[in-house]
């Protein structure tokens, strides 16, 4: 059956929420502790806790203020409580009524509580929790409706690649991304190092040439960056894993990589956690760690982020994955083309297109299945990920160097 | 089924999908319906790895996915597994005084 729709939470303004939590971003690293406090202590919160703003040059204070606005205007949440420590402190990027006001925008509840005028840190985290409880209780009266499966915005990485990734893992999300699109959605890809040496086949796509030249701009950057170290780029990237597995230069992992960007012409190239202006594929600048671009990608807007393991060099049975839950707001669903890994990590891994590789489907008939998938996720359909109660730390993609 | 996969018609390398001893006669794939071929595995071939197509001098290029994915660093017959040992990327190469691309 054609998938068009799944179930929503409609918001004030702008797309449909797959999930519904009240957000506490803390801006400044001085109450990572509160917003962690109120978010242990309140079912349905979420804390965006990461190494914060201090030392940090004004490129990427204004890349953790995107950040932390990005997800907060995210669809998935219902409510923002911003923390801050008093009137004027700290860096002017990350002023929490600065924050607010960014997030207020699109209608949805957001209120400052900053230490100063709270009483105390421990007068702090109290209303924090006062507040949690009443945003949380709001947020269960919003219900799903039906909305067009276009209101969907989908984050994918793919991760310890291996030779099935370039394939059948990232083709089959390919397929999936494609009609996704066709249907009016938006795919978000990433991992400006891996599309060296795919970034020409990538810019011939990009329906306006700025954006073909912002994506050359970008790859070249990154190849600079990596020539610069004056190492060999072969010791960073490809990882010792994806070398294991059989993928042996960087230009090959990108080749099988961009696999997952299917076939649709590019709407847009953007700038780091920065949500698109249309519809359709974006590349978005960013660095692969799995503790860092689900964030970045939920602060693009995108409401479920998907991760594409190859996975072959990681242990034989029930291994660890690469990241749980770091998409923060956006659920982080673990999907695979390797029937290898599909088989060890049965508690881990959401989806196999693996039969790609044992000759039991087309490419076509997994990415159809996996289009399906996303909607049922979408709908309410938890990942393996969001039954367990821990996130990994959270790594913004900081340019560097500190000070 | 094929047991490695030519990924596009012009590669000089396949992708093993199985684990594949020495010395086998191996069904190179595209799927299933269009004309395929084999080759005999001079090694070991781990899941996933590579085997040499045809054979290759050093400074060769070496091609998948209808591109170039590097240079052979070694010679490499037709049946040997292609990897690091004997395969150098040239993108991002930091160490290198003329660098990648």
């Amino acid at each position: 059956m054609e998938t068009a729709e799944f179930l929503g939470y409609p918001r004030p303004t702008g797309a449909p929420g797959i999930r519904n939590h009240v957000l506490v971003v803390p801006s400044s690293r001085l109450v990572n502790i509160a917003a962690a406090r109120i978010a242990d202590h309140v079912p349905g919160t979420k804390a965006v806790v990461t190494t914060g703003e201090n030392g940090r040059h004004s490129r990427d204070r204004e890349r953790l203020a995107r950040l932390f606005t990005g997800l907060g205007r995210n669809p998935n949440v219902h409510a923002v409580i911003v923390l801050g420590v008093k009137p004027g402190y700290g860096y002017r990027e990350l002023d929490p009524d600065t924050l607010a006001a960014a997030v207020a925008g699109t209608g949805k509840p957001v209120d400052v509580l900053t230490v100063e005028a709270a009483g105390g840190l421990e007068r702090t985290v109290e209303a924090g929790i006062d507040l949690a409880r009443q945003r949380v209780r709001e947020a269960s009266r919003v219900r799903r409706e039906p909305v067009p499966v276009g209101e969907l915005s989908v984050g994918v990485k793919c991760g310890l690649s291996d030779a099935t990734s370039g394939i059948s893992g990232n083709p089959a999300f390919g397929r999936a991304a494609d009609r996704l699109v066709g249907r009016g959605g938006t795919v978000i890809f990433s991992e400006t190092v891996e599309i060296i040496g795919a970034e020409e086949e990538l810019s011939r796509r990009c329906t306006d040439p700025r954006d073909a030249e912002r994506l050359l701009r970008m790859a070249r950057e990154a190849e600079a960056a990596a020539r610069a170290t004056g190492e060999d780029i072969r010791t960073i990237n490809p990882l010792p894993s994806n070398i294991a597995a059989g993928l042996s230069t960087l230009e090959e992992k990108s080749l099988g990589a961009v696999e997952k960007a299917g076939s649709s012409p590019i709407a847009g190239v953007l700038e780091y956690a920065t949500a698109p202006t249309r519809r359709g594929l974006h590349f978005m600048d960013g660095w692969q760690s799995s503790f860092s671009l689900p964030m970045s990608l939920a602060a693009a807007g995108c409401q479920l982020t998907v991760y594409q393991l190859g996975g072959e060099d990681l242990p034989s049975s029930d291994p660890p994955m690469l990241a749980t839950n770091t998409g923060v707001v956006a659920p982080l669903m673990m999907i695979t083309g390797n029937p290898r890994t599909a088989a060890k990590a049965a508690r881990s891994v959401d989806f196999s297109s693996g039969g790609v590789i044992t000759g039991g489907c087309t490419v076509q008939e997994a990415g159809d299945a996996l289009f399906g998938y996303l909607a049922e996720v979408a709908s309410g359909e938890l990942t393996r990920g969001e039954t367990v109660r821990w996130a990994d730390v959270l790594e913004p993609y900081f340019l560097g160097p500190v000070f | 089924m094929p047991e490695a996969l030519r990924l596009h018609p012009g590669d000089n390398v396949a992708v093993a999908v199985a684990e594949l001893p020495a010395g086998a006669t191996v069904r190179v794939g595209p799927p299933p319906g269009e004309p395929g071929f084999e080759v005999v595995t001079a090694e070991p071939v781990p899941f996933g790895h590579k085997i040499a197509l045809a054979d290759l001098a050093p400074g060769d290029e070496v091609t998948k996915y209808g591109a170039v994915i590097g240079r052979a660093t070694a010679a490499v017959r037709r049946g040997e597994v292609v990897g690091v040992h004997n395969i150098e990327g040239l993108r991002g190469r930091g160490d290198l005084a003329a660098g990648g691309s």
